[in-house]
């Protein structure tokens, strides 16, 4: 009996997530997933909360007949069950309420404040889950049952920078060029370097120095955790490289627009210096919108320049594992860092990321799993209706303002009912691709010139033409369900990471990795804008 | 000589640890921190589990559509 009762928290939660499985199945909770927009997520819900609660019941069941071995059955699975639903269920929490109402209240309060809370301080589940586990462990507690469990955090944030490879193809670096893959190298390597030579000057911790120069230098949560073990770093010190990483970014999503419009900066230029300066890709994307939200060349630039940093990880884990050998006094050869001390799960990364590149999950071009489709395809036909409305806006010439090139894209829309390449080039794809995207290009002009009022068109018009945009942007399936299971491993992991960062850690590391962190990224900001103002005219996306 | 050392954290722990014989403090630190015994197995199994996800992915959302 003594051994159910020890179980007692593993029925409790198991029973929770059973009884929110059947409550969520019956649709009682609908209006209320409706209004925080998560009513998308009832089937997963559903099917996460029944797993998970029939596990932990099973796993409390065999836990209370049977004694506690040292087998790897208790070690990995009955042990550290009741901590992994823990976690999962906190997991579950901030995705499904925490982090949709963060985003309602500061819809709400953007009026009265005039800026969207959630954008400014990026309250993802990434935040939100480090905040969760910090106040659990430094209020309550984190509860005996759980402690095996939350050790699992590390194992499973790994899990997810596996799967980040799989979002990133060859082809992005391809679309960059040799040029700009140098700056962007030559700036994340610097960067490196530089903050390592101030964590020397102010005499801090290797660790903590290693783990901010990975996170600068690349970029954010990502290559904090992959870099982490190669440094040994600790919770704090990678909680501490992730706030310091999103406090540089959200004085940078102020001023790097502002910077860029009074120098009077093209598109290319502030896309490449955005996508070079600011670390963290969704405050990349709203500085690039705040910039300029017509022409989305600069978010285009922005976002590819962002995302080839990500590529760099496995150089830069090569990197620091030599720095980290050498400073703690390791005599290390060639051998020794690219084959004892290289990281295996940085070649999961790479070994996700060439699976990537050759198609096995989207056609190699795509970009985080969207890609563009101008073949010939049923689906991608605007509908009768919409062919009426174009066809009379047409004849009737009430699309004003438009150049030749967008009027020809308009009518070739309306001429075969999608947008596609010419038909009699049908059988040569390089060319009738070509084709495709550059009137899809065109008809993406139209909107942006429409939104500034440049061309005059119905709204009705305007629709048809976002329609059949939308049409041929695909996205790939396998990718987003990747892409969503390594939300799930990093939203898991670092509620489990914020467990392990306790007040008395976080005052014992200080403000020094804030002070080099800002040291790093404004010499950064500052060189890279030098280098593209002056260096950067044009990027030309292949 | 093993180079391995076996340190019994009991069963409220996680049962038995292996840690170098060389492991320093911060090694046991970062090892006490983990369910594994030692970074490689913990990479490796993370490698083996995201590899398993991938085809369970691929199989739902490619081959079997």
């Amino acid at each position: 009996m003594s051994e159910a009762r020890n179980n007692v928290p593993l029925f409790v939660m198991g029973g929770i997530m059973l009884v929110y499985a059947l409550i969520v199945n019956t649709g009682s909770l609908l209006p209320l997933m409706k209004s925080i927009g998560t009513h998308k997520t009832m089937d997963l819900q559903v099917t996460m909360c029944f797993i998970v609660g029939i596990l932990g019941i099973l796993t409390g069941i065999v836990n209370s007949i049977r004694k506690p071995q040292n087998t790897l059955l208790d070690r990995f699975f009955l042990q550290p069950m009741a901590g992994v639903i823990l976690l999962l269920a906190l997991a579950m929490l901030v995705r499904w309420y925490l982090e949709p109402w963060v985003i309602i209240g500061s819809k709400t309060l953007k009026p009265v404040i005039g800026f969207g809370i959630y954008k400014v301080l990026n309250l993802n589940y990434v935040v939100l889950g480090l905040l969760v586990g910090v106040l659990i462990t430094n209020t309550v507690g984190i509860p005996n049952f759980a402690a095996s469990g939350v050790k699992t955090a590390r194992f499973v944030l790994k899990m997810g920078v596996i799967l980040l490879g799989a979002r990133y193809s060859f082809a992005e670096l391809a679309k960059l060029g040799v040029y700009s893959i140098w700056l962007v190298g030559g700036f994340v390597m610097g960067t490196v370097f530089l903050v390592l030579w101030l964590g020397n000057m102010f005499k801090q911790p290797k660790s903590m120095t290693g783990v901010l120069s990975a996170g600068m230098g690349v970029c954010g949560v990502s290559a904090t955790v992959a870099v982490a073990p190669v440094v040994r770093a600790k919770s704090e010190e990678m909680a501490y490289t992730i706030g310091t990483i999103l406090s540089f970014g959200i004085i940078c999503m102020f001023v790097f627009p502002t910077v860029g419009k009074l120098v009077g900066m093209n598109p290319t230029q502030f896309g490449a210096w955005a996508g070079t300066g600011i670390l963290n890709s969704a405050q990349v994307a709203a500085a690039a919108l705040a910039f300029n939200a017509v022409d989305i060349a600069t978010l285009k630039v922005a976002e590819i320049f962002n995302i080839t940093r990500v590529l760099f990880l496995p150089i830069i884990v090569l990197v620091l594992a030599t720095w980290f050998g050498k400073e703690t006094g390791q005599k290390l050869s060639f051998k020794t860092v690219v084959i004892d001390k290289f990281p295996i799960f940085i070649l999961g990364f790479l070994l996700l990321f060439i699976m990537s590149s050759t198609g096995l999950f989207s056609p190699p071009s795509h970009y985080k799993g969207k890609y563009i489709d101008v073949s010939y395809n049923d689906r991608t036909r605007i509908t009768d209706q919409e062919w009426s409305t174009l066809d009379e806006a047409l004849k009737a010439g009430a699309v004003k303002g438009a150049d030749a090139t967008e009027m020809a894209a308009l009518e070739d829309l309306h001429k075969q009912h999608q947008i596609a390449g010419n038909f009699d080039d049908r059988n040569n794809k390089a060319v009738f691709d070509k084709v495709g995207r550059e009137r899809m290009t065109a008809l993406e002009s139209i909107l942006a010139q429409h939104k500034a009022k440049k061309i005059e068109m119905s709204k009705e018009v305007t629709g048809v033409v976002k329609h059949a945009l939308k049409q041929v942007h695909k996205k790939s399936k396998t990718i987003v369900t990747l892409t969503d299971c390594m939300i799930w491993f990093f939203a898991f992991g670092l509620i489990g990471l914020g467990m392990q960062i306790t007040k008395y850690a976080m005052a014992q590391a200080g403000g020094w990795p804030l002070v080099m962190g800002i040291i790093a990224g404004v010499t950064k900001a500052v060189l890279s804008f030098f280098v593209v103002l002056w260096f950067v005219k044009e990027v030309t996306l292949n | 000589m093993s180079n391995k050392i076996d340190v019994d954290t009991g069963s409220d722990g996680k049962g038995s640890h292996q840690f170098s014989a060389q492991a320093d403090t911060q090694e046991m630190e970062e090892r006490a921190l983990s369910v594994f015994s030692s970074e490689r197995n913990e990479d490796i199994t993370a490698l083996v589990f995201t590899l398993i996800t991938t085809f369970v992915v691929l199989l739902f959302t490619k081959w079997m559509v």
